[in-house]
C-alpha cells in the first residue's frame, strides 16, 4: 500500500512537471506569429475583409501556414466560426481572408481574432500555434444615424430558394417593433434587447423591381423599410451546339433558360471559351454567338459556354470535330427537263463546302397521294430521273442534302413543282341511254360519265358520237359534243343503231364506248318489287338470266321528284347478279326506283326486273284531302281519290277513319280508339291502299259527327289534325225539299215574268187611263155580266139642257185686245141632279178652249173648270170668230174623230166629272199624263191663240187673272 | 524716369489690352445685369399663374401615380412615408410683396425641378414598366422648366433681380432603394401642398 502510494505520488511529480515544461514551451511566442491584423466591413456584401502579415521570415523565405481564424458574435465567447486558412508565406507578405456573415454586419458586434502555426516539412516546430491574437472588434451601430430604428441589409441580393436574415436595430429597448413581408407580418426572434432577427427560408421570386420589407413601431411615428431583390437562379444553357454551314464560321446555339434580370442586376451575360485556341469572345445574343473558323486547319474544337451572373457562374463544355458539324445549306437551282407525260428529269446544285466532302441528297416526290422517295449522291450537281408518272399531273418535288461521310443534320428543303403533259384518254366513256318514242320516232338521250383524272390524262375537250344505222350498214352519223357536257338527246327512226362514243383530249381519242339503241325502248311490263333501304344505300339482287350477257346496268333517279330525274347508272359485270346501290342524294322518304337491265352479247339492253323502295320510310306528314258526299240522315260517303300513294314518303298500306260522335258508340266494322288528346273515337280500317272511297253507315239522323281519314304505313300513321265536322239531316228533310223547291221556283218564274211584261199587264190589267174599248178585261166583264157599267154607249149620252150666258166684263182686258168684248158661256148641266158617278157622261164639243192653252203639254191633260177664264175666252168673244171657228171645226158629236189632229188640245172630261165641285176651279190640278187616248174636242187656229206661256198651263191663267177675279 | 515711363507704360497697356480696352465704353442700361436669352412675354405674369395652375391640377395625380407604383406600404401609410417633411424646403409667404414671392417662387421651382431630375432618374430604374409615371413626372419637369424662365423674365424685366440664390434637395443617388422611394414620396407630397398655397398667391 506504501508502495503504491510511493509510485502514485512520483507519477503526479513527474506529470505536473511535464506540463510545466509544455507551458513554457507554449508560452513563448511564435517567430511567426500574425500581426498587424485589421479588419474592414464590406455592409454591401455582409463581408469581413481581414488583413495581416507574417513577421520575421527570412528574405526570399516561403513558408506554409496555418491560421487559425475565430470569430464571435455579440460577446468574445459566443464563437460562431473557426476556420483554419493554410497558405504559403512569403516575406513581406500581405495576406487577406474574407468572411460573409449570414447577419447583417450592422445587427450585431462581431469579434475576430486568429493564430497561426508552422506546416512545412522544412521546419521542425509545426505542431504549436502561437498565441492568438487580440480581439478585434467590428461594431457598425455606432455609425449608424439617429432614426429611432433602422432595418437591414439594405438592397439585399439574392437568389430564388435561398434563405435570407432580416434585422432590425432600435435606438431604445422598449420599442416594440413588428415587420411585414409583402403586407403579412413576419415572426422574429430577439438577438439583443434593441435587435430582432427574422429568418426568411426559400424566398421566392415576386417581382423583379424587388420586394418592400419594412417594419414599424407601435409609436406609429415612423417606417423604415428594406428593398429585397430576389433573382431567378441561373441555369445552366441547355442543348448548347455548334455547326457549320460553309466551314469558315461556326455558329453556336442554347437554350439559355430563364432570364434573371434584375433592377440590380443585369441579364446574365454568356461568354465562348475555345480552349485548343485560347480564344475567348463574349456573346452579343443571348442564345447564340458565332465563332470564326481559325483559317489554319483546326478540326477539334472545345468550347466552353459560361453564363454569368451577379450571384453565379455556370458553363457546358462541347468537344466536336469540325468536319462532322457541317450542315450544308439548302440546294439551289432547281429545275426540271424532259417534262414528258410520264417521265420528268430534275437538277440541282449545292453550295461548295470543299473539295473533299460529298453530300447525301435525298429527293422526294409527292404527286396524287403518295411519295417516292431517292437519295443521290452529290458533289457539285444533282440530278435525278422520275419515271411512271402520270399524265397531266402536278407533282411537287423537294431535295435536301446532307454531309455523306459524317452525317449531322439535312438542310433545308428545296421545293419546286412540275406538271407532266397531256396523254390520250386511257378509259372508254361510260355510257347508258334512255329511249323514249314519240310519234313513231325513237328519242334517244344519251348519258355518259366524266372520265376520271387518271383515266382522262388531260383536259377532255370533246365527245366524239359516231351512229350508225345497223339495218343500213352504209348510212353513219357523227356528232361532235363539247365538254364538258355529259349527254346529248338523237332522234331516230325505228330502225337498230349502234353508236360509239369517244372522249378527246388535245393529245388523243380514248377507247370507243359502244352501245346499241333500238325503237324498242325494251320497257317490257315487269314486275314491281320492293327493297328495304339500308343506311349504306340499296342492297339490289336480280335473277341471273340463262342467256349470254356480257353485264348488267342498274338505273335510277337521284331526284325523281323533281323536275329533272337526274339519271343514274351502274354498270356490273355478267357474273355479278347483286349490288349495293348507294348515292349522297338519296334522302329519306322518297321513294326511288330501280331497272335492271342485261346487256346482250349484241349490247342490246333489254329490263329485267324493277325494284322501288325508300332509303327509309317516314311516317306521312299529310293527310288526303277527303270529299264528303251522298250525305243522308243515316250515312255519307268520303272520298279521296286525287290521294297519291307514290310521292308519300314511305308505302301506303291503308287508311284509318276516325269518327267522332256524341253517342260514343262503335258498330261493327270499327273499333273503339283512343286518340292523343284522349278523345276517344271509332276507327274504321282500310286494308287496300287503293281503295280510296269509303262509306260510314249506321248514323243517327241530327247528329253531329267528326271524321278524319289518315293513311298508315309501317312506320307509322299520318297526323291527326283537324277532324271534319258533319251533321246528319232528319228524314223529312229531303222530302220537303222535293216540294218546296219546285214550288219556290214556279212563284219565283211567275215574278219573273210578271216583272218582265209588267207594262203589258198594266196595259191589260189597269191602264191609267182605262179604254173601255181596249180593256180586254173590261170587256170580258161586260160581255159576263152588266155591259151598262162598264162601257158607256152613245145612245146613253142624253143632253138635258145647255144654258148659254153672256155676261159682260167692262174692267177686264184681255193680252190680245184692250179691251174684251162680252164672254160666252157653255155650262153643261145634267138634268139629273142626283148624278154624281162617272156613269152618265156629258158630251159636247167645247169652244172655249184654245190651242195654245195647251201647249205646254203637247198631249197632256190640262184639267179645266167647265167654264174657260175670261181672259182666255176673250179671242172667241166676238160672235164672228166664234162662227167663223164653228164653221171651221164643227161640234162633232161623240163619235170618231179622224186622226192626225193632234195638235189639237181638248179639255178631260174626267177631271170634271170626278171633282168634288164640278164648278170650282181645281187648286191642284194633277199633272199633265202622256199618251192620252182622248181626241181633241176642238180645234183653233194658231194664229188666234195667245202665246203661250213658259209655265204650265195651270200657272199661266192663275197670272193672267187679276187679283179678285174669281170663278163660280 | 521719362524714358522708363515711355515705355512701360505702353508695355502694360499692350500686355494687359483685352477687348473693349482703350474702346468708349457702352451706355450701362438699368437692367443690364439681366440678360435674357429670349425677350420676355408680354403677359408674363398671366403665363406664370396659368402654368401654377396647371401644375397645382396635376400634382394631385402624380403623387397617386407615384406611391401607386412604389407599392405596399406606400399607399396605404401615407402619411408615415410621404408626409410632407422635407426640412429644407424653401419657404413662401404668401403675403409677401410679389417681388418677394417671385423670388421665392424661383427658389420654390429650383428646388423642386432639382428633385424630380432625381426622382425621374430613380424611377425609370426602380420602375422602369411605369410608363405613365414616367410620362408624368416628364410633363411636370418640362412646365417647371418654363415657369422657371417666366419667372425670371419676370424678376429680371420689372424688378432687375438678375441672381437668386437657390438651394436643391439631397442627391439620392447614394441612397438605398427604399430610402429613394420614400424621399421621391415626401417631396411629392410637399409639392403638392406647396403648388396649391403657391398658385393661390398669384
Amino acid at each position: 500500500m506504501a508502495l503504491f502510494s510511493v509510485f502514485q505520488t512520483t507519477f503526479l511529480l513527474a506529470l505536473l512537471s511535464l506540463r510545466t515544461y509544455q507551458s513554457e514551451v507554449l508560452s513563448e511566442p511564435l517567430p511567426w506569429a500574425p500581426e498587424s491584423l485589421r479588419v474592414f466591413i464590406n455592409s454591401t456584401h455582409q463581408c469581413l475583409h481581414l488583413q495581416w502579415s507574417v513577421h520575421n521570415l527570412a528574405h526570399h523565405q516561403e513558408l506554409k501556414m496555418v491560421f487559425q481564424i475565430e470569430i464571435s458574435r455579440i460577446k468574445t465567447s459566443n464563437v460562431i466560426w473557426v476556420e483554419n486558412y493554410s497558405t504559403t508565406v512569403k516575406w513581406n507578405q500581405v495576406l487577406h481572408w474574407s468572411w460573409e456573415s449570414k447577419l447583417p454586419l450592422e445587427c450585431a458586434k462581431h469579434f475576430i481574432r486568429m493564430r497561426s502555426a508552422v506546416d512545412d516539412a522544412k521546419t521542425p516546430k509545426q505542431s504549436f500555434w502561437s498565441n492568438w491574437s487580440s480581439w478585434e472588434e467590428v461594431h457598425v451601430q455606432n455609425s449608424l444615424g439617429h432614426d429611432p430604428f433602422f432595418v437591414f441589409p439594405k438592397d439585399k441580393l439574392v437568389e430564388e430558394g435561398s434563405n435570407v436574415t432580416i434585422c432590425y436595430v432600435s435606438r431604445s429597448q422598449q420599442n416594440n417593433i413588428s415587420c411585414y413581408l409583402e403586407g403579412v407580418r413576419m415572426q422574429g426572434e430577439q438577438l439583443e434587447p434593441n435587435v430582432s432577427v427574422f429568418n426568411l427560408n426559400h424566398v421566392a421570386f415576386i417581382r423583379e423591381t424587388g420586394t418592400n420589407i419594412y417594419c414599424k413601431g407601435d409609436q406609429g411615428d415612423s417606417i423604415k423599410g428594406i428593398v429585397l431583390f430576389v433573382s431567378k437562379v441561373l441555369e445552366e444553357p441547355k442543348d448548347f451546339s455548334c455547326e457549320t454551314q460553309d466551314l469558315t464560321t461556326l455558329n453556336c446555339t442554347w437554350d439559355p433558360r430563364s432570364d434573371t434580370g434584375l433592377l440590380k442586376q443585369l441579364s446574365q451575360s454568356y461568354t465562348l471559351f475555345e480552349s485548343f485556341s485560347g480564344k475567348k469572345t463574349l456573346c452579343k445574343h443571348k442564345s447564340w454567338c458565332s465563332w470564326e473558323v481559325a483559317p489554319e486547319s483546326q478540326e477539334m474544337y472545345n468550347f466552353t459556354l459560361t453564363a454569368e451572373n451577379y450571384l453565379r457562374k455556370r458553363s457546358v463544355h462541347l468537344l466536336f470535330n469540325l468536319t462532322h458539324r457541317v450542315h450544308p445549306m439548302a440546294p439551289f437551282s432547281v429545275l426540271f427537263t424532259d417534262v414528258s407525260a410520264t417521265n420528268a428529269t430534275m437538277t440541282w446544285k449545292v453550295h461548295s463546302t470543299g473539295n473533299y466532302y460529298t453530300l447525301l441528297c435525298q429527293v422526294e416526290l409527292y404527286g396524287e397521294g403518295e411519295v417516292i422517295q431517292h437519295n443521290v449522291s452529290v458533289e457539285v450537281d444533282g440530278k435525278q430521273l422520275f419515271g411512271g408518272l402520270e399524265p397531266d399531273t402536278e407533282y411537287r418535288a423537294q431535295v435536301r442534302c446532307a454531309n455523306a461521310n459524317h452525317f449531322w443534320k439535312w438542310s433545308e428543303w428545296t421545293r419546286q413543282n412540275f406538271t407532266t403533259t397531256e396523254a390520250a384518254p386511257s378509259e372508254a366513256p361510260d355510257v347508258w341511254r334512255n329511249v323514249k318514242s314519240v310519234q313513231g320516232h325513237s328519242v334517244v338521250t344519251l348519258f355518259w360519265k366524266p372520265l376520271s383524272k387518271l383515266q382522262a390524262n388531260g383536259k377532255i375537250l370533246f365527245y366524239n358520237i359516231v351512229i350508225e344505222n345497223l339495218d343500213r350498214s352504209s348510212i353513219s352519223r357523227l356528232l361532235s359534243i363539247p365538254a364538258p357536257a355529259n349527254g346529248t338527246e338523237l332522234n331516230l327512226d325505228q330502225c337498230l343503231y349502234q353508236i360509239h362514243v369517244t372522249a378527246n383530249n388535245s393529245v388523243g381519242t380514248s377507247p370507243a364506248s359502244v352501245i346499241i339503241v333500238s325503237g324498242d325502248p325494251g320497257n317490257k311490263e315487269v314486275e314491281e318489287e320492293r327493297v328495304k333501304g339500308m343506311e349504306d344505300g340499296f342492297s339490289l339482287s336480280w335473277k341471273p338470266q340463262p342467256g349470254n350477257v356480257t353485264g348488267y346496268i342498274v338505273e335510277w333517279c337521284d331526284h325523281p321528284r323533281g323536275p329533272l330525274c337526274d339519271l343514274q347508272w351502274k354498270s356490273v359485270g355478267p357474273t355479278t347478279t347483286s349490288t349495293v346501290v348507294s348515292s349522297d342524294a338519296f334522302r329519306p322518304g322518297v321513294q326511288y326506283n330501280f331497272r335492271i337491265y342485261g346487256i346482250s352479247t349484241e349490247r342490246v339492253p333489254y329490263l329485267l326486273e324493277k325494284k322501288t323502295g325508300y332509303s327509309q320510310e317516314l311516317a306521312p306528314s299529310d293527310n288526303p284531302q277527303v270529299v264528303m258526299s251522298n250525305l243522308t240522315s243515316r250515312s255519307f260517303t268520303l272520298s279521296w281519290k286525287d290521294y297519291s300513294t307514290e310521292s308519300q314518303p314511305s308505302f301506303i298500306q291503308g287508311y284509318h277513319v276516325y269518327l267522332k260522335s256524341k253517342a260514343g258508340q262503335c258498330h261493327s266494322g270499327s273499333e273503339k280508339a283512343v286518340l292523343s288528346d284522349d278523345a276517344v273515337c271509332c276507327k274504321y280500317k282500310i286494308d287496300n291502299p287503293k281503295q280510296k272511297t269509303f262509306v260510314v253507315e249506321n248514323l243517327q239522323p241530327e247528329s253531329f259527327y267528326e271524321f278524319l281519314v289518315t293513311p298508315y304505313t309501317s312506320v307509322g300513321e299520318g297526323p291527326h289534325g283537324a277532324f271534319t265536322k258533319v251533321t246528319t239531316p232528319d228524314e223529312y228533310s229531303p222530302i220537303l225539299i222535293r216540294i218546296i223547291l219546285p214550288m219556290v221556283f214556279c212563284i219565283l218564274l211567275i215574278m219573273i215574268i210578271c216583272y218582265l211584261k209588267s207594262q203589258w199587264m198594266k196595259e191589260k190589267c189597269y191602264p191609267d187611263i182605262p179604254d173601255p174599248y181596249k180593256s180586254s178585261v173590261l170587256s170580258l166583264i161586260k160581255s159576263k155580266e152588266n155591259p151598262r157599267l162598264t162601257i158607256m154607249s152613245i145612245k146613253d149620252c142624253v143632253p138635258d139642257s145647255i144654258e148659254v150666258l153672256n155676261k159682260q166684263e167692262g174692267t177686264r182686258k184681255s193680252l190680245t185686245e184692250t179691251e174684251s168684248s162680252k164672254a160666252t158661256y157653255l155650262y153643261l148641266l145634267p138634268t139629273d141632279k142626283s148624278y154624281s158617278g162617272p156613269g152618265p157622261c156629258i158630251c159636247f164639243e167645247n169652244f172655249t178652249y184654245n190651242q195654245a192653252a195647251s201647249d205646254s203639254a203637247s198631249c197632256g191633260h190640262v184639267p179645266v173648270a167647265p167654264v174657260a177664264p175670261p181672259s182666255q175666252l176673250g179671242l172667241l168673244t166676238s160672235p164672228e170668230n166664234l162662227l167663223k171657228a164653228l164653221e171651221k171645226n164643227y161640234m162633232n158629236s161623240l163619235g170618231e174623230i179622224p186622226a192626225g189632229e193632234t195638235n189639237l188640245n181638248y179639255v178631260s172630261q174626267l177631271a170634271s166629272a170626278t171633282s168634288g165641285d164640278k164648278f170650282s176651279l181645281p187648286t191642284n190640278p194633277p199633272e199633265p199624263a202622256l199618251c192620252s187616248e182622248y181626241k181633241m174636242q176642238m180645234a183653233i187656229p194658231l194664229g188666234l191663240a195667245s202665246p203661250p206661256s213658259s209655265g204650265s198651263s195651270s200657272l199661266s191663267s192663275v197670272t193672267l187673272l187679276d187679283e179678285g177675279e174669281h170663278y163660280h | 524716369m521719362k524714358v522708363l515711363a515711355a515705355g512701360v507704360v505702353p508695355l502694360l497697356l499692350v500686355l494687359h489690352w483685352k477687348h473693349g480696352a482703350g474702346s468708349p465704353l457702352p451706355i450701362t442700361p438699368v437692367n443690364a445685369t439681366c440678360a435674357t436669352r429670349h425677350p420676355c412675354h408680354s403677359n408674363l405674369m398671366n403665363q406664370i399663374r396659368n402654368q401654377l395652375a396647371q401644375l397645382n391640377g396635376s400634382a394631385n395625380a402624380l403623387f397617386i401615380l407615384y406611391y401607386t407604383a412604389q407599392g405596399e406600404p406606400f399607399p396605404n401609410n401615407l402619411d408615415k412615408l410621404c408626409g410632407p417633411n422635407v426640412t429644407d424646403f424653401p419657404p413662401f409667404h404668401a403675403n409677401g410683396t410679389e417681388k418677394t414671392r417671385l423670388v421665392e417662387l424661383y427658389r420654390i421651382i429650383a428646388y423642386l425641378g432639382a428633385s424630380l431630375g432625381n426622382i425621374t432618374r430613380d424611377q425609370k430604374v426602380l420602375n422602369p414598366n411605369a410608363l405613365s409615371l414616367h410620362s408624368k413626372l416628364n410633363a411636370t419637369a418640362d412646365i417647371m422648366r418654363g415657369l422657371l424662365s417666366n419667372v425670371l423674365c419676370r424678376l429680371c424685366n420689372k424688378y432687375h433681380v438678375a441672381h437668386v440664390d437657390v438651394a436643391y434637395g439631397p442627391d439620392t443617388s447614394g441612397k438605398d432603394v427604399f430610402q429613394k422611394k420614400k424621399l421621391g414620396c415626401q417631396l411629392l407630397g410637399k409639392y403638392k401642398q406647396v403648388i396649391a398655397v403657391v398658385a393661390q398667391a398669384f
